[in-house]
């Protein structure tokens, strides 16, 4: 089989575009804090103009067939592209000067991990801020499944590019058509950052600072405009406010869908929303119990910082209002697996997700049933529904590959020569698109320590964790470049 | 009456056989000219070879006039379309069979007589709730309630160690001084004997009780039986009936379901929750010890084939399953059941056939069952003011002598009726009778 080059480039070439339009966003900020807006004029510019280009180039296809090698080789190379374009504000407006750098923080943008390289957040001019955040607003819910949703033109190869970003056990259609689909999901998440903005607004934050948090919350990216992020505002409303727009944005956004619409019986019927209220309630429960019998300041505040730290990395935002590898190893421990959770499939968050947990658990314990009765079919139930072996294998492996993927990742890692706590914390959390990790980066602290060769590996395992292995993986699969 | 049946197969021959004796004028409508010739060589029917669905026969059978279309060929469309065409060219009430029991669970949302469908019937579900009633007491080869238990029939071996064994029913009514039960039916060697005072119990009998709530520990202690509840049961085949009775049975009871398709046993753990559905051969005798038939109360056979469900009934049997349920196809077959050791043997298209002809008789008779085997009819009728029995005396009344009033539900309290009981009006009678002399016994209640 061969690739539909011109139709890749074509898309391609469109995403591009797409990407140096959201660039010239920042300008208005630039301007309105008198700052230099010609870095990122200019910036917008070369992205547009390179999409422009090879849009026009590759104009005349005839063949519109798009197949699941093409979606795979799209969503991977428009990630990367777009990611490489991504760094031109950071590079020519000299916030970050190193390319390495640049391309860090523009990848763990858009892959919504939050991991930054800025030792003074606060000093970086406003219009480089906002593309920060903008790039993790756009990664949140994918600039593919967005490209679906507002051009015509990906109608019919639209589900196959759907997958490849959005991927996971596919979840219920709430309309027949992807479009429509696509479409609502960006409304939803529109509107619910929308939502945010104007609520932490009337908590007194200022509009920059709002729109900021608004973007990054929902897309579970975590970059702040603040050096302490949300540790910064001491205000419990903004906290919690932030706190139900973490946990919404880790919700599958079918389920909220469905939630806006009135069908309560159906969103509850989801096993996985289930648990995922009932982990969150319980760990916040039992560690701010323990917070609060190591005499933090209150029972209310111990409270508020134990579900702000536990929403934040369950939904792998990476938030920080306390620094939760100070309060005790064992709490420290159980952030660590939590970085293995990771919230709702199809919903922003990274990680495992709670589905695949779910399922495993289950399939696991009646593997012993199994045992027992030979010959019985026993499948795991979801949702009251059997699930196929397949999608049970599907599981299975997926989750064999990304603790494989974590084992490589932490062995490259070592050779950096970090010790033991920052190597598996970086690697977990940039796998898990979570933000902070352990030790040297830990929820204080920041990647600037970490080196080049550091900081290309975890941009590798930034974009696999966001497009959940498969879709990068395939790739360097022989089989996938074989013609037959 | 004129009744038109569609379908002279095993449900629209029973059904024709059942509706001959009350001398209706019926017409048989199939497209297969042997089975109709059969059908008009043994019972007095008029029979159209052809289509249902075709204008021309329906015309041919005198449509206009019918009173009743009853549609039950083995295909569920042909059975819609005739009940609905036969109903718009004037037919008065029309039963359809069907086997999507959807259309019997959304009744409210989507209905059928708005379509021209009167009653629809799903032998297949009807079959799976005459299992599930089989199996309330183990001990019991059948029950079946009236006005919700306040009156039961109930039947039971006559074996060795039952002390009524050998004693005539003016014996055992000494035995029982409460009068709580009526012996209403013996089914010996094939036989069905409507028992007389003088009738004596035999071993090897299989005698039918109308009783009193309190009158089934006595009717057991008396037969010498103990009772038992069910607890596991195993269910072999995955056809409709054994979907149907593991969906039913599986709520109350442990239910393992035993299928050789795979594909199949993966759609029946998806859509049975509480049932372990095992994959593999019901003849692997080794395949159910390991799945533990010895602790099975109950072994429920329903696969297509009537013989593995005998044969595997006998291999319970052989493991001490207490009650052994197994589907027919044959019915020549049910009578065999005692016979060979097989508790119950169950047809569906007989339980189908049975329930339309209940369908028919409503209005003047309120309830009507007939038991496995055994050739008569329970019915239940209810005393009018005006009706012939009304203040008259049981032993007064001359009642056919085949036929017999088991007892009575009066202001929700069930009697058994001796010989001074007295009718009035609004009592419920439960009565037993041959299909031959439903007509006179009717008479008595009009």
């Amino acid at each position: 089989m061969r690739f539909n080059l011109r139709l890749i480039g074509n898309i391609l070439g469109l995403l591009l575009f797409l990407n140096g339009s959201f660039i010239l966003l920042c300008i208005p900020f630039s301007i309105y804090y008198n700052e230099p807006w010609l870095p990122i004029l200019a910036s917008g510019l070369i992205t547009s103009a390179a999409g422009a280009v090879l849009w026009y180039l590759t104009k005349k296809n005839k063949n519109k067939e798009l197949r699941k090698k093409d979606g795979y080789l799209i969503v991977t190379l428009g990630w990367f592209f777009m990611s490489l374009f991504g760094t031109l504000p950071f590079v020519l407006s000299g916030a970050i000067p190193d390319f390495t750098d640049a391309f860090f923080e523009t990848i763990s943008g858009f892959t919504t991990t939050g991991a930054s390289i800025l030792t003074d957040i606060e000093s970086t001019p406003k219009g480089i801020l906002f593309w920060r955040s903008l790039t993790q607003w756009i990664g949140g819910m994918g600039i593919i499944v967005l490209a679906v949703a507002i051009l015509p033109l990906l109608g019919i190869g639209g589900m196959q590019l759907f997958i490849a970003e959005a991927p996971g056990i596919s979840p219920d259609k709430m309309k027949p058509r992807i479009k429509d689909v696509a479409k609502r999901l960006w409304l939803i998440y529109l509107g619910l950052t929308f939502a945010e903005t104007l609520l932490l607004m009337a908590g007194g934050m200022t509009f920059f600072d709002s729109i900021n948090h608004g973007l990054t919350t929902m897309a579970t990216g975590g970059f702040s405009t603040k050096n302490a992020s949300v540790a910064h505002y001491d205000s419990a409303y903004i906290q919690y406010v932030i706190i139900a727009f973490m946990f919404l944005a880790g919700t599958n956004f079918t389920i909220t869908y469905y939630g806006l619409k009135g069908k309560f019986r159906k969103v509850w019927e989801n096993e996985e929303f289930r648990m995922y209220i009932i982990i969150v309630s319980l760990l916040a429960v039992i560690i701010s119990f323990f917070v609060f019998s190591h005499d933090w300041a209150g029972f209310e505040k111990s409270f508020r910082d134990s579900l702000f730290q536990v929403v934040s990395v369950i939904t792998t935002t990476g938030y920080v209002t306390a620094d939760y590898t100070t309060w005790a190893p064992f709490v420290t421990i159980i952030f660590f697996l939590l970085m293995f959770l990771g919230a709702s499939a199809g919903s922003t968050a990274g990680g495992i997700k709670v589905v695949r947990h779910t399922l495993l658990f289950k399939n696991s314990f009646l593997e012993m049933k199994r045992q027992l009765h030979p010959s019985a079919v026993i499948p795991v139930r979801l949702n009251n529904s059997a699930v196929s072996r397949d999608i049970t294998y599907n599981v299975l492996a997926f989750v064999m590959i990304y603790l494989l993927t974590f084992s490589v990742g932490v062995f490259l890692i070592s050779f950096t020569g970090e010790d033991f706590n920052t190597t598996l914390g970086a690697v977990a959390t940039t796998l898990g698109n979570i933000g902070p990790g352990l030790g040297e980066v830990g929820p204080v602290n920041n990647f600037a320590s970490i080196t080049p060769f550091g900081k290309w590996v975890l941009s590798f395992l930034m974009l696999l964790g966001r497009l959940e292995l498969f879709t990068v993986l395939i790739l360097f699969n022989p089989n996938f470049w074989k013609k037959y | 009456m004129r009744i038109i049946i569609a379908g002279a197969g095993d449900v629209g021959f029973h059904l024709a056989k059942l509706l001959a004796y009350e001398e209706q004028d019926i017409i048989l409508i199939d497209k297969d000219a042997n089975t109709l010739k059969q059908a008009s060589q043994n019972l007095d029917v008029g029979t159209i070879k052809g289509s249902s669905t075709s204008y021309k026969i329906l015309d041919e059978a005198g449509i206009q006039n019918a009173d009743l279309l009853i549609a039950v060929t083995s295909s569920e469309e042909t059975n819609l379309t005739t009940a609905i065409i036969g109903k718009y060219l004037g037919a008065k009430r029309t039963v359809a069979r069907i086997e999507n029991v959807e259309y019997l669970l959304n009744k409210e949302k989507l209905d059928l007589k708005e379509l021209g469908i009167d009653e629809i019937i799903s032998p297949e579900s009807l079959a799976a709730k005459e299992i599930k009633r089989l199996l309330k007491e183990i001990a019991l080869t059948d029950t079946f309630d009236f006005d919700e238990g306040k009156l039961s029939l109930i039947g039971v071996n006559v074996d060795g160690n039952s002390p009524i064994a050998g004693k005539t029913l003016i014996e055992t009514a000494h035995l029982n001084p409460n009068h709580n039960f009526v012996t209403v039916a013996i089914l010996r060697n094939n036989e069905t004997i409507i028992p007389r005072g003088e009738t004596a119990f035999m071993q090897g009998d299989h005698a039918y009780f109308i009783t009193q709530p309190d009158g089934v520990d006595r009717v057991l202690s008396l037969s010498g039986k103990r009772k038992q509840g069910v607890k596991n049961i195993m269910i072999l085949g995955g056809s409709k009936v054994g979907f149907h009775a593991a969906k039913r049975l599986s709520r109350k009871f442990n239910v393992k379901l035993i299928e050789s398709n795979k594909e199949k046993c993966f759609e029946f753990a998806d859509q049975l929750k509480n049932v372990m559905v095992i994959n593999g051969d019901g003849r692997d005798v080794d395949l159910l010890e390991e799945e533990g038939i010895q602790e099975m109360d109950a072994f429920i056979a329903v696969t297509g084939n009537s013989e593995t469900n005998i044969i595997s009934c006998l291999v319970a049997k052989n493991h001490d399953v207490k009650k052994t349920v197994s589907l027919v196809e044959n019915i020549d077959y049910i009578h065999l059941s005692q016979n060979i050791g097989v508790d119950t043997m169950i047809n569906k298209k007989l339980i189908a056939a049975n329930f339309i002809f209940r369908y028919i008789r409503q209005g003047d008779v309120i309830n009507l069952t007939s038991i496995h085997g055994v050739d008569a009819e329970i019915l239940e009728f209810i005393v009018k003011a005006e009706s012939k029995i009304t203040e008259k005396m049981v032993r007064d009344m001359e009642f056919p002598k085949e036929a017999i009033i088991g007892g009575v539900v009066r202001n929700g309290v069930g009697y058994t009726a001796m010989g001074d009981f007295q009718f009035r009006p609004k009592d419920r009678v439960v009565v037993l009778c041959r299909p031959q002399c439903i007509h006179a016994v009717e008479s008595y209640f009009m």
